[in-house]
């Protein structure tokens, strides 16, 4: 145990094998903390921020590490505090459908304990084996599940964090449907930390689909595609409704649609789809293992690149929008890649990284297009290095709208000291 | 008292029509659907357009007077009484639907536009907007976001808060902020999420921005019968464990029952202890084999009987029956107060034995009719303020009930909200840090406590005493 080990401060916190001195491999965007601490209990996670109170330390929360590139390089991270040992099923109630969790729990060993009962909660961020509760919560990440079941916002109806002076603050409940008071488990939805370090949240979880099916069509291009998508949201609910542009050159547009439920009602809905796109003379297949496609569609942009795009608009401008994106990444000399989500109007683009030397240029071209039509356009995956070049033009979030002053009053009331991972967030919060 | 020559400005904002003040006129504004307390505000305004709205505000922040917001006052926690706010801003005239855009599945719509009038505007291209509080066809967009409602088929399709994408809110300087918008994702917290059930503490919406569902395809629309409303629950437990979503499960018990049927002699049971209303709705494929499980499922919980509406005009039927059910108590009694409490699915016959013991303790009639597939109860305690006592005797069961939903690991209210009726439970539910917290969030969007203040949250002692005489609980 080194000497700086030993008079650590956090050491009374949480015992001195659960503090460790930092690493390169725990640096954020570049940026190195001193400690990582591993509190085992609230309790712990309350004394490691007041000592970090105290000593006026900047505090970052970590799962399993693998979102920790969403957001702006913070400005200072001196303690990571690492939920990984909190990582219980706190309280299950199938026959409540509810669930209560710690936030260091992985969204998959959550699903196992689910699966028992045919139960799940259906968020599928992208590395889903390697994502917390507390990382699903703070990025807001989702995947093609989100067209009909949502994002984490839905499905959140309790939540408890510790603010930066060590204060544990419950919001919401463990019932389904609750009004009690303001909704402050919202506030901390895609927060990224930066209100308060999430430290256990309860869920409405739902009953598992019994069978899935998809049909897959190939496309001549992305306009094409999306008008195609547009169609099928019509003909019949979509489980889930993903273009895709990802295979190797010359990288064939496909729309891939995805029905969950009983037997029947899934034989219904991918006839009614594939009718819909043989009145157009498509092409369709049926695909013989949907759950395991969907589950590859949410990973896919993730694995594909250290560069992703993702842009947010109407579900009528998603055509357009993928034309405009694909020409504006071509001309910086990238190979794009496309996953969208037609029923949200999300559009993830990535790119690889040799070609993303030009990143603040296609940002800077692209972002202003996005927000003029009240869209946006973020960086959600980026190098350090890249992530410099865009300081000039927004950072990685891009302007977050006329809401900017109350989000800074919330940040200021919620950490007056901005000691919450800092400067990760939209307007430099 | 308010500044002098208030209703004149007043007037030159919103037109002479706009004001109302004198205090025969006010009595209409006396209450919301909480009748339990009272109190006129000292002016009532009513601005005809968003941008009066910001104008009315900004007026009444110069003069230092609070407002509460006000939509078609159909609340049923007092959320409109005024406490220290003279003046009420109503958005009844805040009537219109700015732009429907079917392809994207969007709605802009002004604060007074009525709900159900939403759902009527987009019918034709199978849309809807889906939550359906009873109060439908009066209560507002504004109210709905401002207490995120639910409704019946909230148990499939969610709350308000699920469907509103974005919000106009003029904050209690006048200032205007337009949160979230038609597209998602927008980079930053979610403010809209935050407004949505702030019972217009954070200041008052002027325009939402809604999601609009597509109409099921198809439904299927049951009434099972039972002899108990022990037994009803135990149904309602079963369907909920069998991995059905239906879109609707309603309870009404006898005394419900019988008040309904003689309203709208929609052909309900009588003499039966329950009854479920069960809908489920989606693609007709899955439909019959969903449905034969849930009639074996009610069956196996001892339903004498399983009726299917035969067509739209039954469902329909069926449905007015139910939305209307809290009217037809009227003709039980002269007064009705409406419960609002939440537990664990599993709990529900519990709280129903409890609420049938308070029942027996206050010497009080308690109906029951409520969404019972979300564990969401509406006890309606019915009473006669003119009877020595009686009033007291509701409140207190009332408290009661609400305290037993906490102990059963719920909450106080589902969808009506805190108001003015259920602050002295909030510490029930929040810790001193829990609600300093929400002390502190509402602190960003109204420090000085002008919009709607004293709701919601319990704030200080003094607003307890100064209310106390405004209290007319019509004893
Ligand atoms: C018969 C009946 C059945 C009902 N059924 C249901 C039901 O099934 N589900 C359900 O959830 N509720 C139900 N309710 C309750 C009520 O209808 C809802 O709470 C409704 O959303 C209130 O809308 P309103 O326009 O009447 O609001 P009001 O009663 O006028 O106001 C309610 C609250 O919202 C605030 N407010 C209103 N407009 C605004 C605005 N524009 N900006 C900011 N704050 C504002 C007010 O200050 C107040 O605090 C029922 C009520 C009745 C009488």
């Amino acid at each position: 145990m080194s000497q700086s080990l030993r008079t650590s401060p956090f050491e009374e916190a949480v015992g001195a094998e659960y503090v460790a001195e930092a690493t390169a491999g725990d640096a954020i965007d570049g940026v190195a903390p001193r400690w990582v601490v591993e509190p085992g209990s609230v309790k712990e996670v309350v004394e490691v921020l007041k000592v970090a109170h105290q000593r006026d330390l900047t505090v970052i929360g970590r799962g399993l590490g693998r979102h920790l590139t969403l957001g702006n390089p913070p400005r200072r991270a001196d303690v990571i505090v690492s939920l990984g040992r909190m990582n219980r099923v706190l309280a299950y109630e199938p026959a409540d459908m509810t669930v209560r969790v710690q936030a260091g729990c992985s969204l998959v060993a959550l699903g196992s304990a689910l699966h028992e009962n045919d139960q799940w909660l259906p968020l599928d961020p992208p590395r889903a084996p390697r994502t917390t509760i507390g990382g699903v919560l703070a990025t807001n990440l989702a995947g093609p599940l989100r067209a009909s079941q949502g994002t984490a916002r839905d499905l959140l109806i309790g939540i408890r964090t510790v603010g930066p002076d060590g204060t544990v603050v419950s919001g919401g409940g463990k019932v389904v449907k609750n009004v009690a008071g303001y909704d402050l488990p919202k506030a901390h939805v895609g927060a990224l930390g930066t209100l308060g370090i999430i430290v256990d949240a309860t869920f409405k979880v739902r009953p598992r689909p019994q069978h899935e099916g998809a049909l897959e069509i190939s496309c001549s291009d992305g306009a094409y595609a999306a008008g195609l998508a547009l169609e099928l949201r019509d003909t019949c609910e979509p489980f889930w409704l993903q273009i895709a542009n990802d295979g190797a050159p010359p990288k064939p547009w496909r729309v891939i649609v995805g029905a969950g439920g009983r037997h029947e009602e899934v034989v219904a809905a991918v006839e009614s789809y594939r009718a819909t796109a043989e009145a157009r003379g498509a092409l369709s297949r049926t695909v013989p293992n949907a759950a395991e496609v969907r589950r590859d569609l949410a990973d896919a942009s993730a694995q594909l690149a250290h560069v992703v795009l993702k842009a947010a608009t109407l579900a009528t401008r998603v055509g357009a929008w993928l034309d405009v994106l694909e020409t504006a990444a071509v001309r910086v000399g990238a190979t794009p890649r496309f996953h969208a989500d037609l029923v949200c109007g999300v559009i993830r683009m990535s790119i690889d990284s040799g070609s993303a030397e030009n990143l603040g240029e296609l940002v800077a071209e692209l972002r202003p297009r996005f927000e003029d039509e009240g869209g946006s356009l973020i960086v959600e995956r980026a190098t350090s290095t890249q992530k410099e070049g865009l300081s000039e033009v927004g950072g990685v979030w891009g302007d977050p709208g006329p809401g900017l002053s109350l989000m800074r009053g919330l940040k200021e009331a919620f950490d007056p000291a901005g000691r919450l991972a800092p400067g990760r967030y939209v307007g430099g919060l | 008292m308010l500044p002098p020559g208030f209703a004149q400005r007043m007037r030159g904002l919103v037109g002479t029509d706009g004001v109302v003040d004198r205090p025969e006129s006010l009595l209409v504004y006396e209450c919301d659907g909480y009748t339990l307390e009272r109190a006129a505000p000292e002016a009532v305004v009513l601005p005809r357009t968003p941008a009066e709205v910001a104008q009315v505000i900004r007026a009444l922040w110069k003069d230092g007077v609070p407002f509460v917001p006000r939509g078609a006052g159909t609340g049923l926690s007092g959320g409109t009484l005024p406490v220290e706010a003279p003046v009420m801003v109503c958005t009844s005239r805040l009537q219109k639907i700015e732009s429907i855009d079917i392809a994207n599945r969007r709605v802009v719509a002004q604060a007074g536009v009525v709900n159900l009038w939403v759902s009527r505007a987009v019918k034709d291209a199978g849309l809807h907007f889906a939550p359906d509080p009873s109060s439908q066809n009066a209560c507002t967009i504004g109210g709905n976001v401002a207490e995120n409602s639910g409704g019946p088929h909230t148990l499939k399709y969610g709350v308000t808060t699920n469907h509103v994408l974005g919000l106009e809110l003029v904050l209690p300087t006048g200032e205007v902020v337009q949160l979230g918008g038609p597209v998602e994702d927008r980079p930053g917290y979610d403010l809209t999420g935050l407004v949505v059930g702030s019972e217009g503490t954070l200041g008052l919406v002027t325009r939402a921005t809604l999601r609009l569902t597509r109409v099921p395809e198809s439904y299927r629309t049951f009434l099972a019968v039972f002899d108990s409303v022990a037994d009803a629950s135990e149904a309602v437990s079963g369907i909920i464990a069998s991995g059905i979503i239906p879109a609707a499960l309603e309870m009404m018990d006898g005394l419900i029952l019988r008040a309904v049927e003689d309203a709208f002699h929609a052909g309900l049971p009588v003499d039966a202890g329950a009854v479920l209303l069960i809908e489920l709705d989606g693609p007709e494929a899955g439909l019959p084999s969903q449905s034969e499980e849930v009639r074996e499922l009610c069956k196996a919980q001892g339903a004498v009987e399983v009726r299917t509406a035969r067509d739209d005009a039954e469902r329909t039927l069926l449905w007015k029956a139910r939305k209307r059910a809290f009217g037809a108590v009227g003709r039980l009694a002269p007064n009705y107060c409406t419960q609002d409490g939440v537990v664990p699915r599993t709990q529900v016959p519990e709280i129903l034995r409890r609420i049938s013991a308070t029942a027996e303790k206050h010497s009080l009639r308690i109906g029951n009719v409520f969404h019972a597939g979300d564990g969401n109860i509406h006890p309606i305690i019915l009473f006669d303020e003119r009877n020595a006592g009686e009033v007291e005797r509701v409140l207190a069961a009332g408290t009661e009930i609400l305290e037993a939903c906490v102990a059963l690991g719920g909450s106080v209210t589902g969808e009506h909200g805190i108001g003015v009726e259920k602050i002295a439970q909030m510490p029930l539910l929040f810790s001193p840090e829990d609600l300093h917290a929400m002390a502190t969030l509402r602190s960003v969007f109204d420090p000085q406590r002008r919009a709607n203040p004293h709701k919601l949250l319990p704030d200080s002692k003094v607003c307890v005493e100064a209310r106390a005489p405004r209290r007319q609980a019509a004893m």
